[in-house]
């Protein structure tokens, strides 16, 4: 019985008008979004070969270390494979993170800020088009799963027989699931052949891990919606009722709870802007700098007797000296910046935190910030990469700083040429799967929570179902 | 054989749908009950598919308690609804598939299902027809289509007349006809008084959940049933239920 009620179920679907133009649209979109992703993700990964070229031209372009020590060194972020299917915060963040002896690095150049009409549609990624129009096509193929078999008498007939509600309501739930699936299915698996034919595409095993769940954590969101779906439908008498509030509940889930929880976050736990923090870090970098030229004037008055007797020797103390204070006067700047970073970022943290806990009532946001964090385009993924750049600029520094030292040259006014192929390079371990799937435990336990919440709200509503 | 013992029912807002219900519909029986919209016609059998639980009272199939066991009960049962729409997107072929599956009968084949439909008059062209386009009168064939398909001894018809044309509701009352010579009980209830007087055993006529009057054919014989069913209906509430008959 159960088998004839779900096949029941799947013919019912697939033969309705809702599921040609559930297929159509879902062909269409995910192959879309895909196709732009790998497009994206090419554009991205030349971009980056162009700018580590670039740079590497620049550097060694300069005629002399304080010349290079000028321009610094400019680190970019290697765009994420999986991108093509989660673009995250990528293209909202910067791509290159410049390090100098002074400022403290940062992320700039963004996609959106070199081209902000991109911020304006965002990205149209797979994770969006699982969030917003899968959603709403679970929504659509379930709000009338049990109350519009109420309308159209076939729930009393079906039920007029030794049809245990149990077994009707299971294969109502399978059989729907299962139709929702298929229009999805083709068009997600012609997905992985295109990700699996392009060229430039190299996913490892590893990556393959982190999409299957992806696609695990797409599914289970889906499931959250379908269940919603059915625990309404049985929980109205009407088909046009079950609809208007599987949309409100969805406009909460999808638009509203993610945005009032940032907005409360801030309000409940309030951090400096960034600006503030520029401003003090710049105050403090004025600081040094007067106190530098001042002790520098101190330094060459104490050694003005050593100046007159023994040049040489007074030339090599110089350049000791140089070498010395430079870094002394870096170390105190990075020291100051991280202290005010690091407590900039623990107050971020928290933030971010209160926002993404709060959001996690919502499917949506789970959905969001599991994928992101499975695809690596997540603000995890983002912070790792700066921690790791900020970790390189003091190592850079303090080579860069010896090189200023050593190529002080007081005899002669000829300028020393510059080598980097001793400068210590930027190293970016990504992070391993093992530790984003532990960070995405809460977001698969909330979905499947959910799930079993409201089928079994579907489940108990439909044993006490009036079927009148 | 369907029985209503004593059979009470009172919503949760209080409104009394049945009070203290009595009746049996014996096998090769037709009985048809009257009565004016909200008397409690379809609550009765709603309560004889345990759609609903009943307050005090029991409904019996074949002896069974509905309350009791109302899977088993069931078994013994077809029903047709006033409106069903069934499933727009099915054939009536594949919409009579899926209900005698329900049924429990699932050796049928394309054959008996089209042997059925030609009985209660569908054209044969719309066997095979999505039902979406079917007209009321062409979905309430199918809905007779499916009681008859699943052959229980006892049928529950829920005002199945209306939305049938002149030429439909004489197949229908032969189909009926055809039932009682099998020795199926049948109750039906309806509005439809010329019909039910050329068919019914036995009516009943039922005025504020409770039964108010009960005749054989016979008895109705030499009486005008509209002027009957005016008079009962008018009757004043508490007036005594007299006279019932075949109990």
């Amino acid at each position: 019985m159960l088998r004839d009620i779900i096949k029941k179920e799947i013919l019912d679907n697939i033969t309705s008008p809702k599921f040609v133009f559930t297929f159509l649209l879902c062909t269409i979109l995910i192959l879309l979004s895909v196709y732009t992703g790998v497009a994206n993700f090419r554009a991205e990964q030349k971009e980056h070969t162009a700018s580590l070229a670039l740079n590497k031209k620049n550097m060694e372009s300069q005629p002399t270390y304080a010349s290079l020590a000028g321009i610094g060194v400019k680190v970019s972020k290697p765009p994420q494979v999986l991108g093509t299917v989660v673009t995250g915060i990528e293209e909202a963040v910067g791509r290159v993170a410049p390090v100098n002896i002074a400022a403290d690095p940062n992320l700039i150049d963004s996609k959106y800020s070199s081209n902000p009409v991109f911020a304006v549609f965002g990205a149209l990624d797979l994770m969006f088009i699982v969030k917003i129009v899968l959603s709403l096509f679970a929504i659509l193929f379930t709000y009338d799963a049990i109350v519009g078999e109420k309308e159209k008498g076939t729930l009393k007939l079906a039920l007029s027989n030794d049809v245990p509600r149990d077994r009707l309501i299971l294969g109502k739930a399978i059989g729907g699931y299962i139709s929702l699936l298929l229009p999805l299915l083709i068009p997600l698996i012609l997905s992985l052949l295109i990700l699996l034919i392009t060229p430039d595409i190299s996913l490892g095993g590893e990556d393959w891990a982190r999409l299957l769940l992806i696609f695990l954590m797409f599914f289970l969101y889906l499931s959250v919606f379908f269940s919603l779906g059915l625990f309404v439908s049985a929980r109205t008498t009407r088909s046009s009722t079950s609809f208007l509030v599987l949309l409100f509940v969805w406009v909460v889930f999808v638009m509203v709870i993610p945005k009032v929880a940032v907005i409360t976050a801030g309000q409940i736990r309030p951090i400096p802007s960034v600006h503030e923090v520029t401003a003090q870090k710049d105050a403090f970098l004025q600081q040094i700098q007067a106190e530098g030229q001042k002790g520098f004037g101190d330094w060459a008055q104490k050694n003005q007797e050593l100046a007159k007797t023994d040049v040489k020797a007074y030339q090599e103390k110089l350049r000791q000296f140089i070498q010395d204070y430079q870094q002394e006067l870096t170390n105190r700047i990075d020291e100051n910046n991280a202290a005010l970073e690091r407590d900039y970022q623990q107050k971020k943290r928290a933030q971010q935190s209160l926002a993404v806990n709060l959001s996690r009532v919502s499917p949506a946001s789970a959905l969001t910030f599991g994928s992101m964090t499975l695809a690596r385009t997540g603000i995890d993924d983002f912070d790792r990469f700066l921690a790791s750049v900020r970790a390189y600029k003091p190592i850079y520094t303090k080579w860069i700083n010896s090189k200023l030292g050593e190529s002080i040259n007081f005899q002669s006014t000829e300028q020393v040429k510059i080598k980097i192929d001793d400068m210590p390079q930027h190293i970016y371990e990504p992070q391993w799967l093992s530790r984003s799937f532990v960070r995405t435990i809460p977001d698969f336990a909330l979905l499947t929570v959910m799930i079993i919440v409201f089928f079994v709200g579907a489940y108990i509503s439909f044993l006490r179902y009036d079927v009148r | 054989m369907l029985e209503a013992i004593d059979l009470t029912k009172r919503y949760e807002d209080g409104e009394l749908a049945l009070d203290g219900l009595t009746f049996k519909v014996e096998p090769g029986e037709i009985f048809c009950m009257f009565g004016a919209n909200g008397a409690g016609k379809t609550t009765t059998i709603n309560l004889f598919l345990n759609f609903i639980p009943a307050t005090s009272g029991t409904a019996l199939i074949e002896s069974i308690d509905v309350a009791k066991d109302p899977l088993k009960a069931k078994r013994h049962v077809s029903f047709v609804s006033e409106n069903v729409m069934l499933y727009g997107n099915f054939t009536a072929i594949q919409n009579l598939d899926y209900f005698s599956r329900l049924a429990g009968k699932r050796h049928l084949v394309k054959k008996d299902f089209a042997e059925v439909l030609e009985r209660v008059g569908l054209q044969k062209e719309a066997f095979d027809r999505r039902i979406k386009n079917f007209s009321k009168g062409m979905r309430q064939k199918l809905g007779i289509a499916i009681a008859l398909v699943k052959n229980a001894p006892n049928v529950l018809l829920d005002e199945p007349t209306s939305g049938l044309d002149p030429q439909s509701g004489r197949e229908f009352l032969e189909i009926l006809v055809q039932m009682r010579d099998q020795g199926k009980s049948v109750f039906m209830s309806t509005h439809d008084i010329f019909r039910a007087k050329l068919i019914a055993d036995r009516i009943g006529f039922m005025r504020k959940g409770r039964l108010v009057m009960m005749k054989t054919a016979a008895e109705l014989a030499h009486e005008d049933l509209t002027d009957l069913y005016i008079q009962y209906m008018e009757q004043q509430p508490g007036a005594a239920a007299v006279p019932q008959a075949g109990m």
